[in-house]
């Protein structure tokens, strides 16, 4: 694929790098652990659930998800996807899936469970068990079970409910999801216990609960400051910051503190007005997942002055809650996961975005983020995180008269994605800002 | 719908014109209710006196109203049946009770309650997997609808009308087993397209109803002299949706389709009802273990920590194989609707347990849409030359 030459338009924060740097650590560690005989995990993107509990049982885990994101950035996917293919796979399924299934197929069919030499960061060592998630789409249980076919590794199946808005306000019905997460976190447990050999230490689970909750409190809070004008920091380092909250990747301990120095250099730029780009002249909203092989598109919009303030709703932590009177790790962990979802329900129910599971966040970031304009980039293997775009242009119009432009791509085939084109198609989205900017004044809106 | 026709000739009107029934039945003061996926329990709504009736997609109408709710990209089947929504051909609906048997199904509700004025909407929540903690979540899921279908009722819902209401629908199920075993002799007596009408009928109406004609149908199937041919090949369809008959008429132009693995065909059927002392936990028992849709997650032994691929290949399609048995089935297709997850997943392990039985199959994908019958067509000609 073709790199291009980042220009500095995008001020980027200078804590924002030791974070990004927790991805690859994980990776070489994942690695150095199988060396060292100690056992290694596939992870699918959980939202809390699995991870606390693999990381107090120091279990390292790899996400093939955010793996196939790396492997199309840095431009070796696409052997991957043609071996999928070759398998017999649909081409249609999410990209990530496909480059997981091609790895596997080369590690395990040509190279007898070696990692493949092209793989990036050292690649991902054949797994002691699968972790999957009902989270959020088919494909992150599916996905893991296909493996199958190629390893014989167990897979753990993670539930995690996702209600109604309206239904989510029966009487009983959220403590019958804090009923089964307990229960299913507890024998998931045990699952792990059998599969180390190990027993859990519930004094340190307590810690990397509390620890994770923090995590995220702090990470909340230097998103929060986004909403100053104009805004500190651009959507580029928020995803280059976010797994370590999202994924837990990396020290906990390490990873708050880095946090914390993130909170304290976006806290300054807001105390001197500072702002990611220099001259902030359209206040932009992204959904959902980026263009990972193409982020320099970004840059060339901040040169017409588009800051991208807040974004990917999916990526986001969950607003947070008190949970320090639920002694039970597994309950803590339980309630915060299931924050993620609905801690919007209540705003949802009330403003009636019944349709809104993961569509009403975006009209509270339109909202509080005071935002111009909305960028939808829905991706051809990626339903889940497409479905409900259509849904959210329909809602910013008709509720905060925002206009969205959408702009296809994909999360892995680059083929898929056109910069040039979608740059073609931003001054006429410019005018269309700056008329629904009018128009908001006229019905009274405050930005 | 006139009194005249009976058996076969009436499921042709129905299949013809589906609604009809479900409004003379609202012009009588019923509550109808929507629903868009086989794993809603419909002896709730059927024990409380409401009338079942499947919301499901038309592919010979173009998409268009569903194109500003739902990408491109996205189940055509859920395209196409919220597309019908939205035009309004669902407009004698009282209420819609939707269920996350698949992301597009519970991205599509979310949507669809959106996007109408329904007087009653409900969504069930639904695990992925059949461990004991998931059933106890689904029964109290099954809990809170029956609370909300009460308060749209009025009425309560006694465990005597609920029982009730599974012995109907369990007589269903097996009415519908005994007209499939029609289809074990070689010619078959009854068509893989005539099955799908009349399947498609009983989604059509209210259950007592259905299973009159199926009665009929049976009897009518059995005594009846002209029947289907036979033809070079006896086919296994599996896939998520398989409910037009265009498309059915292509599968069996050169061969006798004569089991039909789909949310169309028999999945709904296959097993029953098991009574216990709590009803909705038979009910979640059975709509969560017993229906085998890919949806569900499914291993040889809960919580394994060994995995072993031909076991785990079993716990999954093991029910495939007394079909392929008794049906003397001798080709398989595995039919994608595009963009459904769920069962792409499933392709190379499911041609891999098919071949482990020695039964030839083929992948095919097509779109839900009329022009999507001239490929598929071609495609099928092309497996059938294979397994000559």
């Amino acid at each position: 694929m073709v790199m291009e030459k980042e220009k500095k338009t995008i001020n980027r924060l200078k804590t924002m790098h030791p974070l990004r740097a927790k991805v690859n650590e994980t990776y070489l560690r994942s690695v150095e652990a199988i060396q060292a005989g100690k056992p290694a995990v596939w992870g699918m993107l959980n939202f809390y659930y699995g991870d606390p509990i693999l990381k107090a049982m120091d279990i390292e885990v790899v996400y093939p998800e955010n793996y196939g994101a790396i492997a199309a950035a840095m431009g070796v996917a696409q052997q991957y996807l043609e071996r999928a293919d070759a398998e017999g796979f649909p081409t249609h399924l999410c990209g990530y899936s496909l480059t997981t299934l091609g790895y596997a197929s080369r590690m395990m069919k040509e190279l007898n469970g070696e990692i493949p030499p092209e793989a990036p960061l050292g690649g991902m060592p054949k797994p002691l068990f699968l972790m999957s998630s009902a989270a959020i789409c088919d494909a992150r249980y599916k996905w893991f079970q296909s493996l199958g076919r190629y390893m014989n590794v167990p897979v753990w199946p993670l539930e995690a409910p996702i209600p109604g808005i309206k239904e989510f306000f029966i009487e009983g019905y959220y403590e019958n999801m804090v009923k089964l997460g307990v229960k299913h976190l507890r024998d998931f447990v045990a699952f792990v216990e059998k599969m180390v050999g190990r027993k859990m230490d519930w004094d340190k689970l307590d810690k990397t609960t509390d620890l994770m909750i923090e995590v995220n409190r702090v990470w909340h809070e230097v998103n929060e400051l986004r909403k100053a004008r104009p805004c500190p920091m651009h959507s580029r380092d928020f995803w280059s910051a976010m797994p370590a909250a999202l994924f837990l990747a990396g020290d906990l301990e390490d990873s708050l503190k880095l946090y914390q120095d993130m909170y304290d250099e976006v806290k300054e730029r807001v105390d001197n007005h500072v702002g990611a780009i220099d001259d902030e002249k359209y206040r932009m909203v992204f959904a959902e997942l980026p263009p990972w092989h193409s982020l320099g598109f970004f840059n060339k919009l901040a040169d017409r002055g588009w800051n991208f303030v807040i974004e990917s709703f999916g990526y986001h932590p969950p607003i947070p809650m008190d949970l320090s009177n639920v002694s039970d790790p597994l309950e803590r962990i339980t309630r915060f996961s299931l924050q993620f979802l609905v801690g919007y329900y209540e705003d949802a129910r009330k403003q009636n975005v019944t349709g809104g599971t993961s569509a009403y966040p975006y009209l509270k970031y339109a909202k509080e983020w005071r935002c111009d304009g909305a960028l939808l980039h829905p991706l051809i293997t990626c339903r889940s995180a497409s479905t409900h775009l259509p849904y959210v242009a329909d809602m910013l119009m008709e509720r905060l008269k925002v206009p969205s432009l959408s702009i296809e791509g994909d999360i892995v085939d680059l083929r898929l994605f056109n910069p040039e084109e979608a740059l073609d198609r931003a001054e006429p989205f410019e005018e269309s800002m700056e008329h629904y900017r009018k128009i908001r004044k006229q019905e009274g809106f405050d930005w | 719908m006139t009194d005249r026709s009976t058996g076969l000739a009436r499921v042709g009107e129905i299949y013809s014109n589906r609604s009809q029934r479900a409004r003379e039945l609202k012009a009588q003061g019923k509550k109808i209710i929507g629903y868009p996926c086989v794993y809603v329990p419909l002896e709730m709504l059927t024990a409380l006196g409401l009338v079942p009736y499947q919301t499901c997609g038309d592919m010979k109408e173009p998409v268009t109203e569903a194109d500003r709710a739902l990408p491109g990209s996205f189940c055509p089947v859920m395209r196409s049946c919220l597309d019908c929504a939205l035009k309004n051909k669902n407009n004698f609906l009282d209420g819609m009770v939707t269920i996350h048997s698949c992301d597009p199904q519970e991205k599509t509700c979310r949507v669809w309650e959106s996007y109408t004025n329904y007087p009653y909407f409900h969504f069930i929540d639904m695990p992925i997997s059949v461990r004991p903690e998931a059933l106890e979540y689904f029964r109290n899921q099954l809990g809170d609808l029956k609370k909300t279908l009460e308060a749209f009722t009025g009425k309560k819902l006694s465990v005597d009308a609920l029982e009730a209401a599974i012995k109907s629908h369990n007589r269903q199920r097996t009415l519908v087993k005994e007209l499939y075993e029609l289809t074990k002799p070689s010619p078959p007596r009854i068509s893989g397209t005539e099955m799908v009408q009349v399947l498609k009928a009983l989604v059509s109406l209210p259950v007592e109803e259905g299973n009159d004609l199926l009665t009929e149908c049976i009897s009518e199937v059995k005594n009846r002299t002209a029947g289907p041919q036979k033809k070079a090949a006896r086919l296994l369809i599996w896939s998520s949706t398989l409910d037009d008959t265009d498309v059915v008429q292509v599968l069996e132009d050169k061969a006798n389709v004569v089991m039909n693995e789909s949310c169309g065909g028999i999945r709904a059927y296959r097993a029953a009802v098991k009574f216990t002392s709590d009803p909705l936990k038979s009910l979640a028992d059975y709509y969560l273990n017993e229906i085998t849709c890919a949806r569900t997650f499914r291993q040889a032994t809960l919580g394994e920590t060994k995995k072993d691929y031909a076991r785990d290949l079993q716990s999954r399609f093991g029910y495939l194989k007394g079909v392929v048995k008794q049906w003397n089935i001798n080709g398989a297709i595995l039919l994608l609707v595009r963009y459904c997850d769920p069962f792409a997943f499933e392709m190379p392990s499911l041609r891999d347990y098919f071949e482990s039985l020695g039964v030839p199959s083929t992948y095919i994908e097509y779109n839900y849409t009329v022009g999507a019958l001239a490929p598929l067509r071609t495609r099928v000609e092309a497996f059938l030359e294979t397994i000559g």
